[in-house]
């Protein structure tokens, strides 16, 4: 059994983010990558079927600017197999429905069992990828998973996260796409050893016309969904802040705790 | 033909959810800015068994529910509301469609876009029309940013909404219930229901605490919780946790306060190194008087704090419990 990964790369969050000139986005420029946390937990469980010999092979996937092979790496320095990186140029601004149409296009000849995610990608937080995926091949599909397990060639359990510390328990039939939520798991990190070896794993670069897709549909020119603006939030009811001496500041914090809520 | 929005109910344990009657709320608002017929507002309804929960909706908003009554529909399952809502969908070929920012409505939406071949807007706070386009607004960066999105050549126009950014509908309307039958089987379902339990079982309960002292990612490490634990024992609080702490594994998830652990609202919170994403905001924007203590002036927290101090925790957290620590002796 085959799994695949899908990752990518997102702008550390711990950036300073600025408005682009348009304001239409943060601008990119300047900015360090790393990978989306999300699909870290997402590697991590792939793997971890793999240790537990329910999967032969750990594929990753990203669609991305060159830049990105970077994550791929680490991907498999972690323990990925191989990495397919689908870079072209008329895919910088496509839409989520466009992306998950070319992720579709690259994995469909995988004879793939199971395809992971992150539940989101920090930055846009559209939270759509897997599910779009899923959709578009019609396979069963699962969101926020904190539990993934075999439970035979044809099933999968799936416990996902609900509100108010519940959790579903859903058996799906293989093949299925599931995404995963942060805290599934601990994640490992690349080993001397590991980051060797990933010098050697095969990592492809396909383009669209590899995949055999038109520009025209798929690439940013017929998104349909398009950013307008991206702004800080206006500030309605901001907080009072205190500023001085963090004594002074504890005083006050102190004065004001007591008159608001009559405590101490 | 006039415009017809379709929002998803949703219930569990025979309630409907409030973000049902949150949907019915923001649907009337767009029908009233758009000069759509209001009496083209439909809830689409997944059940067994639930026609009481069929007339509730027709009398808080709903001029018509679109009710499926089947046994495929006892539980929630992805497969079952998916090929449910896309026959439904293509039957009644709405130009909106409404459904909860919920772990269901992101479970199931992605699913539904993608065999109707629209786009999805999700995390939705507002809809709006403008030229022929519609505009969704959301949050990115984890509600660092407002972030506004245009959708174009789709039918329907699909979008999640977040909880709690539209009132519910609060006027009393009249509406029927119309049954649609579909040819749905159990035993053709690809993903099954098994059970919904507790995620964790610990003996804290953090809804019941009067004043809850939390930290978050701006702590760093385990071993600098200490900070936290002291203010809290200085003002006999609870510790909570954002979920960044919880999933390194420095609390356990019962300290976890928001959309996925506990929702509280103590007389006191204090907020210390949590930027404050949605998630965190609303398992504890209801309490009583909200204290922030975060080094980046731009943090959402700030937003939903009654008094703020922008620095470093690990200077304001020891002042503020020697400080009382003092006060109380």
């Amino acid at each position: 059994m085959k799994g695949l990964v899908l990752v990518k790369q997102v702008p550390d969050t711990n950036s300073v983010f600025r408005v682009n000139s348009k304001g239409t986005w943060i601008d990119e420029s300047n900015l360090s990558y790393t990978l989306n946390d999300y699909d870290r937990y997402g590697l991590e469980e792939a793997l971890k079927l793999k240790d537990n010999g329910n999967l032969t092979e750990v594929i990753v996937l990203t669609v991305g600017p060159a830049n990105t092979s970077p994550i791929l790496r680490n991907c498999l320095a972690m323990g990925a197999d191989r990495a397919i990186h689908i870079k072209d140029d008329v895919l910088d601004g496509c839409d989520p429905l466009s992306l998950a149409k070319v992720i579709k296009a690259a994995l469909k000849d995988e004879n793939l069992s199971i395809v992971l995610a992150g539940l989101q990608a920090e930055g846009d937080n559209h939270m759509q990828i897997g599910g779009l995926v899923a959709g578009l091949l019609d396979w069963p599909f699962a969101s926020a998973a904190m539990s993934i397990s075999l439970q035979d060639n044809d099933f999968i359990r799936v416990e996902r996260e609900l509100d108010n510390n519940q959790l579903q328990v859903v058996d799906l039939q293989l093949p299925a796409v599931v995404t995963v939520q942060t805290g599934i798991n601990t994640p490992r990190y690349a080993s001397l050893k590991g980051i060797m070896a990933a010098k050697k794993k095969p990592l492809s670069i396909q383009s669209l016309s590899d995949l055999g897709l038109d520009p025209d549909v798929v690439g940013s020119q017929a998104a349909r969904l398009t950013s307008l603006s991206l702004a800080p939030p206006t500030k309605g009811n901001a907080a009072e802040i205190l500023a001085g001496s963090p004594d002074k500041v504890a005083q006050d914090l102190l004065e004001r705790i007591r008159k608001q809520t009559g405590l101490m | 033909m006039t415009s017809q929005i379709i929002i998803l109910a949703e219930h569990e344990e025979g309630t409907l959810r409030e973000i049902s009657f949150e949907l019915l709320g923001l649907a009337h608002r767009i029908a009233a800015t758009q000069n759509w017929d209001e009496k083209r507002i439909s809830a689409a309804l997944l059940g067994q068994g639930t026609h009481k929960l069929a007339d509730e909706l027709t009398k808080r908003g709903a001029s018509e529910v679109l009710y499926v009554d089947n046994e495929v529909f006892a539980n929630y399952t992805s497969d079952g509301y998916r090929s449910a809502l896309v026959e439904l969908l293509i039957a009644e070929n709405p130009q909106l469609v409404l459904i909860g920012a919920t772990p269901n409505g992101w479970d199931v939406a992605p699913l539904i876009a993608a065999q109707l071949d629209v786009p999805l807007a999700t995390g939705c706070m507002d809809v709006s029309f403008e030229n022929g386009r519609a505009i969704f607004t959301r949050k990115a960066f984890n509600g660092k940013f407002v972030h506004r999105v245009a959708v174009v050549n789709a039918q329907p126009l699909i979008a999640t909404i977040d909880k709690g950014s539209s009132s519910p509908f609060d006027s009393s309307t009249s509406g029927n219930v119309r049954h649609v039958e579909l040819a749905i089987k159990p035993n053709k379902l690809r993903s099954r229901f098994v059970e919904v339990k507790t995620a964790s079982s610990g003996a804290l309960d953090l809804t019941q605490a009067n004043i809850i002292v939390s930290g978050g990612r701006g702590i760093g490490a385990p071993e600098k919780l200490g900070v936290i634990r002291e203010l809290a024992d200085a003002l006999g609080a609870q510790v909570g946790a954002s979920r960044a702490v919880t999933d390194a594994g420095w609390l356990p998830h019962e300290h976890q306060i928001g959309s996925s652990g506990v929702t509280v609202s103590p007389m006191l919170y204090i907020a210390c190194g949590i930027s404050g994403a949605i998630q965190h905001i609303v398992g504890m924007k209801n309490s009583n008087y909200i204290v922030a203590i975060n080094k980046d002036p731009d943090a959402p927290i700030f937003d939903v704090a009654d008094i703020g101090v922008v620095g470093d925790l690990f200077d304001y957290v020891p002042a503020l419990s020697k400080a009382i620590k003092e006060a109380k002796d």
